[in-house]
């Protein structure tokens, strides 16, 4: 007797869920699909906190990610560097992982190679520190005192930078692109005890944690996943990454859409052929 | 196609944890093996740099920064974990930080995550934001002591405590689908950033948009 459609579908060989999945992300990364991409409140209000920036003001930006949230991070850090480098902003970066110089060098490179700053007036990096809660909550009285050295060994009292700005109240905003709860501990202790505004960019496993301090606004404005990406992206006319990869991300999600509907049918026909 | 050959291992990686899709085998477990072996080393190397020679030599050596030898010394209590006989003086270095930790958070946390989220739930008053903006207002303190009922456990959820419980699971599953949603989303970047690494920077054939 042949077996009922439903039976099939629920025993379905995921390999095959895993090639459609991945035909449906890979074919519009090679042929995009030029799906429009709509910022929301949370992003608007992300990119506002940069526009506010203006000429010879400096940030803390803070690579809180490593090589595995590459993907979903970089598009972010990529678009805040370009955008404030174009305008004239200084940046102090550090970052609060053990791989996170890795992924902040293509940025200082990018800074000082290719957009002409000078290392130590216009951008500085101050490297890792074990440790992020001391790091965050020490960074408040004094930069120099929490990175008595860059990443490259200097001084950093020598630094005019840092010699301008050297705590948060000489900052004007604080970046955060983080790939943990970092995001959080920037809000509870560096708004929460310095009052320092603090914008953050988080992965799309993150994000969700950062809407209690988005609403209440502990957290000016951030920005979740790629998709937050390439709302920054489409807000400060720097399309990447980010804006192409939507388009697979919508196809993705489609098609896993597809396979629950799928499965819920075929369970809910199961059920009812059984009673 | 790429002739560097950081892309081509890169690459090579990249299809052998792809391998363990279809089955497991050598060149996944090799793979993935040496994924943790070059992990374990690199952090072991950064640790030692930033923590142990930026952070207690040379502020100790040069700069005769005595009192750091106090951290140097609780660090060194950790170790004791190592053996049956030294473990016990692990439990001051653990005591130390945890109390630290304590002290840290504890305050700063009652602040943002407490104080300020409750004031978060009040209602603004009548006329002074958009409707849609009340009607978050108002689902957002409904969700909420909602969804407090339902942790409440010292009398049975029958009667109004019942329908306030259900009605607080229904807004924990609401929040449970969404964030799950925004996981697959995340996880779907993660394959979107291999397929563009693959398509764009090995193979060459993507309309690439430049790096950084």
């Amino acid at each position: 007797m042949p077996r009922p459609w439903w039976e099939h579908a629920l025993r379905l060989d995921r390999r095959l869920l895993f090639v459609a999945v991945a035909l449906a992300v890979a074919i519009p990364v090679l042929f995009p699909l030029g799906l429009p991409v709509v910022p929301g409140k949370e992003s608007r209000d992300f990119f506002a906190a940069l526009e506010q920036l203006q000429p010879g003001d400096v940030i803390l930006f803070s690579f809180d990610y490593e090589a595995d949230s590459r993907a979903e991070m970089d598009p972010m850090t990529r678009v805040v560097w370009r955008y404030c480098l174009g305008r004239g902003v200084r940046i102090i970066a550090l970052t609060n992982y053990a791989g996170g110089p890795g992924v902040a060098e293509p940025y200082i490179e990018l800074a000082t190679k290719q957009l002409g700053q000078v290392y130590g007036e216009d951008v500085v990096f101050l490297g890792y520190n074990p440790d992020y809660s001391g790091t965050i909550l020490r960074l408040g009285e004094s930069f120099r005192a929490t990175f008595p050295a860059d990443q490259y060994g200097r001084s950093t009292a020598d630094f005019p930078l840092l010699q301008r700005a050297n705590r948060y109240a000489d900052t004007k905003l604080i970046v955060t692109i983080a790939a943990s709860s970092l995001a959080e501990y920037w809000t509870i202790w560096a708004h929460g005890k310095y009052d320092a505004k603090v914008i953050a960019g988080a992965t799309a496993i993150q994000a969700v944690h950062l809407y209690p301090y988005y609403q209440t606004g502990q957290v000016s404005g951030f920005l979740g996943g790629l998709k937050g990406a390439a709302e920054l992206e489409r807000l400060a006319e720097l399309p990447g990454d980010a804006t192409r990869g939507m388009d697979s991300q919508t196809t993705g999600h489609a098609v896993i859409v597809l396979f629950i509907l799928l499965g819920n049918v075929a369970y809910f026909a199961q059920r009812r052929r059984k009673s | 196609m790429s002739t560097d050959l950081g892309v081509w291992v890169a690459a090579f990686f990249t299809l052998a944890i792809f391998s363990s899709l279809y089955r497991d085998n050598p060149v996944y477990r090799f793979a993935e093996s040496l994924l943790v072996g070059v992990s374990a080393g690199y952090y072991l190397v950064q640790y030692a740099y930033s923590a142990l020679y930026k952070k207690l030599w040379i502020p100790v050596v040069q700069d005769q920064d005595w009192g750091l030898l106090f951290g140097g010394l609780l660090g060194l209590l950790v170790l004791g974990r190592l053996h049956r006989r030294t473990e016990w003086l692990a439990r001051f270095a653990i005591a130390f930080y945890v109390a630290a930790w304590a002290g840290y958070l504890i305050p700063s946390a009652m602040k943002a995550q407490v104080l300020e989220q409750i004031a978060g739930t009040w209602l603004s008053p009548a006329g002074s934001v958009p409707l849609g903006a009340a009607v978050n207002e108002v689902l957002l303190l409904v969700g909420v002591i909602s969804i407090l009922v339902y942790f409440y456990f010292s009398r049975e959820h029958v009667g109004a405590l019942g329908v306030a419980s259900r009605l607080g699971i229904t807004f924990l599953m609401l929040g449970f689908g969404a964030s799950f949603g925004y996981t697959i989303m995340g996880r779907i970047t993660l394959l979107i950033g291999r397929f563009q690494f693959l398509f764009d920077r090995w193979l060459g054939i993507g309309p690439s948009s430049g790096g950084v």
